[in-house]
């Protein structure tokens, strides 16, 4: 998968606007990113990539480049 | 492991007393956004959910459901041999709510009354205890209460658990019954049980000095829930029927805790069962802690014109963490119609 492809996953993931994110988005900095986009990533992390990631794990991410590094 | 067959053991008949009082979860559009409240929405299929009156207790609906069903069945009080209450809001911290009722649905001094803190897995745990006393003692009729008043006890304006939950109770008449049987699996993982918590009110909180009101109330960590929920409880649903050689076509109706549907969709798909044969009765009456197992039979078959045998998959799980599940053949025309009730117990 294409950064470009992970990054269009995150956004209809995120609800957020296409084009909009880019590796260095800090999670904080968006308003989409919340308890529900936290199960929202942990549900397409299970069924996208067959990957357990715990919400410890979500929760230790600061920018998006750190989710996407793990969509493999 | 503890997985196996109840032999000799029917259920004969369901109902289902919720409050009268239906709340739209629009209504909180003022409180926490319209946004944010349509976001819940469309993640937890929660519509409307049924609140009890402030004086109506999980007993009282359990209560309006077990007159009915006896009354149904016409099952002489005496002939009950023991009442198994399940609940997380208990009339009083002592003494246990099965005694209350087994006085207010004048059962017989003969009669075994004891209450099991239990939620959300309560419906697996119940059955399997009413089921191993009828094969296994010289009893043959047990009467299996689950209620649930869980919209007392949360914070109104946290946004988490305001607008999950429903009440209600629930009756399930079991009886000795030759030939008749049911599977099931259990299980527990206690090293989460701050997944799901009320932190005070009881003996651990009793040296603290500095408890905060919220301590009281109940705490729900979501993404925790939810990550349980995707790996250990296809995995032990998936090993349950590999065990039994239950083929998954064969099952009519999967009924699943009604957590919130975007947890059973995800269910649903990791375990391939198509959604129209998940039953699903979230959106009506919101997560009703453990009673939501029955809750959903009732919804489902609770018709007059409802009859013939279905092949069916339960399963609940959350606090605990605890999970369980069974597997049963049963008569649709068990379960009884919805009952609407917002009476109460005026002698407590």
């Amino acid at each position: 998968m294409t950064i470009q492809e992970k990054l269009s996953l995150l956004e209809e993931l995120l609800d957020t606007e296409k084009d909009t994110l880019s590796e260095e988005t800090e999670l904080n900095q968006l308003s989409q990113w919340d308890s529900i986009a936290v199960i929202s990533l942990i549900a397409m992390f299970d069924e996208t990539f067959g990957k357990v990631v715990t919400p410890k794990e979500v929760k230790s991410f600061k920018i998006i480049k750190d989710i996407t590094d793990k969509m493999e | 492991m503890a997985i196996g067959i109840l032999n000799d053991v029917e259920i004969k008949g369901i109902a289902c007393a919720v409050p009268e009082n239906a709340r739209n979860n629009e209504e909180y559009c003022e409180l926490f956004g319209a946004e944010n409240v349509h976001k819940f929405m469309n993640m937890t299929g929660i519509k409307t959910r049924h609140i009890a009156l402030n004086e109506q207790c999980a007993s009282d609906l359990c209560y309006v459901a077990a007159k009915r069903l006896l009354e149904k069945l016409n099952w002489e009080p005496a002939s009950v041999d023991a009442l198994i209450m399940i609940t997380q809001t208990p009339d009083y911290a002592v003494p246990a709510t099965a005694c209350v009722l087994q006085h207010r649905l004048g059962l017989g001094e003969d009669c075994i009354a004891f209450d099991v803190n239990l939620g959300c897995s309560a419906y697996a745990y119940g059955l399997w205890l009413a089921g191993t006393m009828l094969s296994t003692q010289n009893l043959n009729r047990v009467l299996l209460l689950l209620g649930d008043t869980s919209n007392y006890g949360i914070n109104p304006n946290d946004s988490a658990t305001a607008m999950i939950f429903g009440d209600g109770g629930t009756a399930t008449a079991l009886e000795k019954s030759a030939g008749k049987s049911m599977k099931y699996f259990l299980k527990t993982k206690g090293s989460g049980f701050k997944t799901i918590i009320v932190p005070a009110g009881h003996a651990r909180s009793r040296g603290k000095t500095d408890i905060k009101v919220s301590e009281y109330e109940l705490f729900m960590n979501g993404s925790e829930v939810f990550s349980f929920t995707i790996t250990d409880v296809p995995r032990a649903i998936k090993s349950f029927m590999s065990h039994f050689n239950i083929d998954k076509n064969d099952i009519d109706l999967y009924v699943f805790h009604q957590a919130n549907l975007f947890i059973l969709k995800h269910l649903a798909k990791k375990l391939n069962i198509p959604m129209e044969k998940l039953a699903l009765s979230i959106d009506r009456y919101g997560n009703t802690s453990g009673e939501s197992i029955p809750l959903t039979l009732v919804d489902a078959f609770g018709t007059e014109e409802s009859n013939g045998t279905v092949k069916l998959l339960l399963c609940g799980f959350g606090v605990g963490l605890s999970w369980g599940g069974v597997y049963l053949e049963m008569d649709k025309s068990v379960c009884l119609p919805m009952i609407y009730t917002n009476e109460y117990f005026d002698g407590g």
